[in-house]
């Protein structure tokens, strides 16, 4: 017996073995228990692989976009506001990836490694999530994009709530139309899974002169007293870019008001690749910004094998650049809030079912994009911007400040139409809010994107002023 | 001097407080029949589940008040862990297949008088060594008539069928109880080679019987149970190590010539990929398992139950979903805790039949419990082999507690009154 039990040292082995596994099983669930949980298959949560049983989502008035009744899922009894509402909500098949019932469902499901859907069996229902997104707002901005394709961002750019997200197109989320979404030849439903504020990318067209600005008042001392020449266009290397009209001699100031490309193919030619991409990085292009569980697309602008004449266009926004809305959106925040802007978000709070409100959001900075003196000067220039170039009756009453942007998105004639965008900000000390629209092939910017721009601002002025 | 000082320290090792545990179990065991009581739907009848755990909560005190206060027994860790782990059991069929409740009821009585005769059996090593031929020969003519006659359910043929389904048992279930009685009792008389050679051949006999049924889990447990026996017996590392070799290169060149033995291998670690297909069992155990969190959904409340077999072969994943991780990993950890009572008495024992018999029965039951969860669990290939006591099924229970009387045989006072031990 006694030689046996020297022996069992080889038990011992396969115990301690047997430990290991266990310990390695327990790792296992603990590190992949988020992403297991939340599989389609798991019939705690859905139906038929469809969002069932999950916490009530609100706007920031309070409404109901969502909602679990008797184990159905419901949204509002508004046809318009289910459809202008539909991304930040998101689908119950989690096709839209951004939306809050895809990036927020272990919260909407009460789902955690310790108690696990304890109380979604318990409540039928996880947390509920108030948005400080208000759904009349977004009605207005989808109904004023008419018949164009793109987005509306509006958030405040001293707090960061985002108060405003559509894109378009859309459908209505009670009635999705499977048969015209999967059949669809014509282009009515072009990425509409797709939250384009977060996740589209675009090219910025003269929205871009913000930033060629931006560079150009932290490098040339002298840049205010500057003018530059335009001869309808600027000729670089045997080609040239091309002008909207002949600025003949213009200033610096004037230039942006005009929108001058001369003007700005010369500033981007003179401050180099080097100072341009110091200005962008800064900027927190080539990042991500964390929306609450939402990581936006990358804004992106190389110039490292640009020519002068690629140069020139990357000044005024063409060339290879993209920009991310909700990142646009920032930048001019960050002038308005003197330098840096908070951190958007969109979830409110969140509420257990048993009542306990488990998160409340706070305001977070972003990086400063700015020095408080170039912030200060950009701000006088995007103001003259309206004053001066579009015309302050188009903002009737806001103080606006802001840039448009014709973006061209192809080189031959008759081709693609233009992206229409305008990003701005009203100066108004009672309606701290910034603005995004960009129009997707729409055209004009000054006839199509300011309208949609200015119809928002005017509903955000009523409701929150 | 030194061996009997030795033996004195072990006998008076503090056993248990017994009543205190039961208390918990019995009251954990109510707790349950509460819980399928509030979550059960319509097919369930109330008095199904009073009978049921009524009597099995009576008897669980029979055994301990007639065990301890008639017959002055003083040591109880075996059972209560085998009481515990049966009662789980126990409350997932009735939870999930109410009209199987009396069966399995029924199996695991029948498992506990198993474990009785057996230990009653056990306790001359006389009567152990007369019928060690018979029970090889009786096991070998069992395997080979399932083999012959068996009904094929699920890709392996070793279940027995009799009238129409009324009774079937698994014999290969029976005949591990029996692989370890006669290995542990062969080696028990001097060591020749003759003897030792004989149970080698018993032992091929046996695994090669389970291959051909393909039933490859238990043969992959009998030829670890074979393994724990011949070096507990030989001590001899390189020999093992050889025949482990051995069998490897086998299993290779089986995988290589046969492709679709492999074939039956080819979701291992990629269950996620055939989620809608052979992964589906696991991706849902996966899934449900999380979803129980730390203290489990309540009997009743799991979605895990409605998934093909799952009280046989998920049976781990409808612990942690209905009654939580917590308890899950208990239950494991019971399975390790007889294989630490057997090498705690292992040089106590009274012969080298009671160490070997309750090493390789320990190890047994926790080779089976790992493949059986880290197998659904994707961490090893899934053989599709029951956790021993909890999966549903009568065979299975009542070699678990076959198994059980190996394991509590090695202790002395299995066998000795308590008051005796205390006069000693």
């Amino acid at each position: 017996m006694k030689s046996i039990s020297r022996r069992a040292w080889v038990l011992y082995l396969t115990a301690v073995a047997f430990l290991c596994g266990a310990g390695f099983l327990l790792y296992t669930f603990f590190t992949n228990a988020d992403s297991w949980a939340m599989k389609k298959a798991n019939r705690h949560i859905y139906s038929s692989s469809s969002l069932t049983a999950a916490g009530t989502i609100t706007d920031s008035s309070g409404e109901i976009l969502a909602k679990t009744t008797d184990g159905k899922r419901e949204y509002n009894d508004s046809k318009d506001v289910r459809i202008a509402t539909m991304h930040i909500v998101g689908d119950p098949q989690g096709y839209i990836a951004s939306g809050v019932q895809s990036s927020y469902k272990d919260v909407l499901t009460g789902y955690n490694i310790v108690d696990g859907i304890y109380d979604l069996k318990k409540y039928g229902t996880g947390s509920d999530i108030q948005l400080t997104i208000n759904a009349e707002l977004c009605k207005t901005a989808y109904r004023a994009m008419g018949s164009n394709k793109g987005t509306v961002g509006v958030y405040n750019y001293k707090t960061g709530e985002l108060l405003c997200v559509v894109s378009k197109p859309s459908y209505d989320i009670a009635n999705k139309p499977v048969q015209s979404i999967n059949n669809d030849k014509t282009g009515e439903y072009d990425g509409v899974y797709l939250n384009r504020f977060f996740s589209g990318v675009y090219t910025p067209g003269s929205t871009f002169k913000i930033i060629t600005s931006a560079c150009a008042v932290d490098n040339i001392p002298d840049i205010e007293n500057r003018s530059f020449k335009c001869g309808g266009e600027y000729k670089i290397d045997g080609s040239s870019v091309k002008c909207l009209s002949n600025h003949h001699t213009i200033g610096f100031e004037k230039a942006l008001n005009q929108s001058c490309n001369s003007a700005f193919a010369q500033i981007a030619v003179e401050l180099g690749t080097q100072k341009l991409t110091e200005t962008v990085q800064t900027l927190g292009f080539g990042k991500s910004i964390k929306v609450g569980n939402v990581n936006t697309a990358k804004s992106t602008f190389d110039v490292s094998n640009a020519s002068k004449l690629d140069l020139g266009w990357a000044g005024i926004g063409q060339y290879t650049t993209r920009v991310n809305p909700c990142h646009m959106l920032t930048v001019v925040g960050a002038i308005a809030n003197g330098g840096a802007s908070p951190n958007p978000y969109f979830v409110k709070n969140i509420t257990s079912p048993d009542g306990n409100i488990t998160f409340s959001a706070k305001t977070e900075m972003l990086d400063t994009m700015f020095t408080q003196s170039t912030a200060a000067k950009l701000n006088e220039l995007l103001r003259s911007d309206v004053e001066n170039g579009y015309g302050d009756y188009r903002f009737s009453g806001l103080e606006m400040c802001g840039k448009t942007g014709t973006a061209e998105v192809s080189s031959e004639d008759g081709g693609l139409r233009p992206h229409a965008w305008f990003v701005g900000y009203s100066q108004r000390e009672d309606l701290p809010l910034a603005i995004v629209v960009v129009a997707e092939n729409g055209g004009s910017a000054s006839s199509v994107a300011i309208p949609i721009a200015n119809k928002t601002m005017q509903k955000a002025e009523k409701l929150f002023s | 001097m030194s061996e009997k000082k030795t033996k004195r320290k072990y006998r008076y090792r503090k056993p248990v407080n017994w009543v205190f545990l039961l208390m918990l179990i019995t009251a954990f065991q109510i707790f349950c029949a509460c819980q399928i009581l509030l979550n059960g739907g319509e097919k369930l009848n109330d008095n199904t589940i009073l009978i049921v755990f009524g009597s099995y909560i009576t008897v669980e005190w029979v055994y301990f008040i007639a065990f301890a206060g008639v017959l002055r027994r003083k040591s109880f860790e075996v059972e209560l862990i085998a009481f515990f782990l049966s009662g789980i059991g126990l409350a997932l069929t009735t939870s999930v297949y109410p009209d199987k409740a009396y069966t399995q009821l029924i199996a695991v009585f029948l498992g506990i008088a198993v474990f009785i005769v057996l230990l009653w059996i056990l306790s001359d090593i006389d009567r152990v060594i007369k019928l060690r031929i018979p029970i090889a020969v009786i096991s070998i003519a069992a395997l080979v008539f399932t083999l012959i006659f068996a009904k094929e359910i699920n890709g392996a043929r070793n279940w027995i069928v009799i009238g129409n389904g009324i009774l079937s048992i698994q014999t290969s279930e029976i005949v591990k109880v029996a692989f370890i009685f006669v290995g542990a009792a062969t080696l028990e008389s001097l060591q020749s080679t003759k003897l030792l050679t004989r149970y080698i051949i018993f032992a091929v006999v046996c695994i090669g019987l389970l291959f051909l049924m393909k039933d490859f889990g238990t043969a992959l447990i009998f030829f670890f149970t074979f393994i724990i026996i011949a070096f507990l017996r030989s001590g001899d590392i390189k020999t093992i190590f050889l025949i482990c070799t051995g069998a490897l290169m086998g299993g290779l060149g089986v995988l290589t010539f046969k492709p679709y033995v492999a074939k039956r291998f080819e979701t291992y670690r990629h269950v996620w990929e055939f989620a809608d297909s052979k992964g589906y069992q696991q991706v849902k155990l996966l899934i449900y398992s999380v979803s129980g969190g730390l203290f489990g959904l309540g009997l009743g409340n799991g979605k895990l139950r409605g998934v093909y077999a799952a009280t046989e072969d998920l049976a781990f994943g409808m612990v942690c979903e209905e009654f939580g991780m917590i308890i899950a990993f208990t239950v494991l950890l019971t399975f390790v805790a007889l294989v630490v009572y057997s090498i705690r008495y292992c040089a106590a024992a009274r012969s080298s039949f009671y160490a070997i018999a309750a090493c390789a029965a320990s190890a047994l039951l926790l080779f089976q419990a790992a493949l059986h969860v880290f197998g659904v669990t994707d961490l090893l290939p899934w053989t599709g082999v029951t956790l021993p006591f909890i999966s549903r099924g009568g065979s299975s229970m009542m070699c678990c507690w076959g198994l059980v009387a190996l394991i509590k045989a090695i202790d002395v006072k299995t066998y000795k009154r308590y008051d005796k031990i205390i006069r000693n």
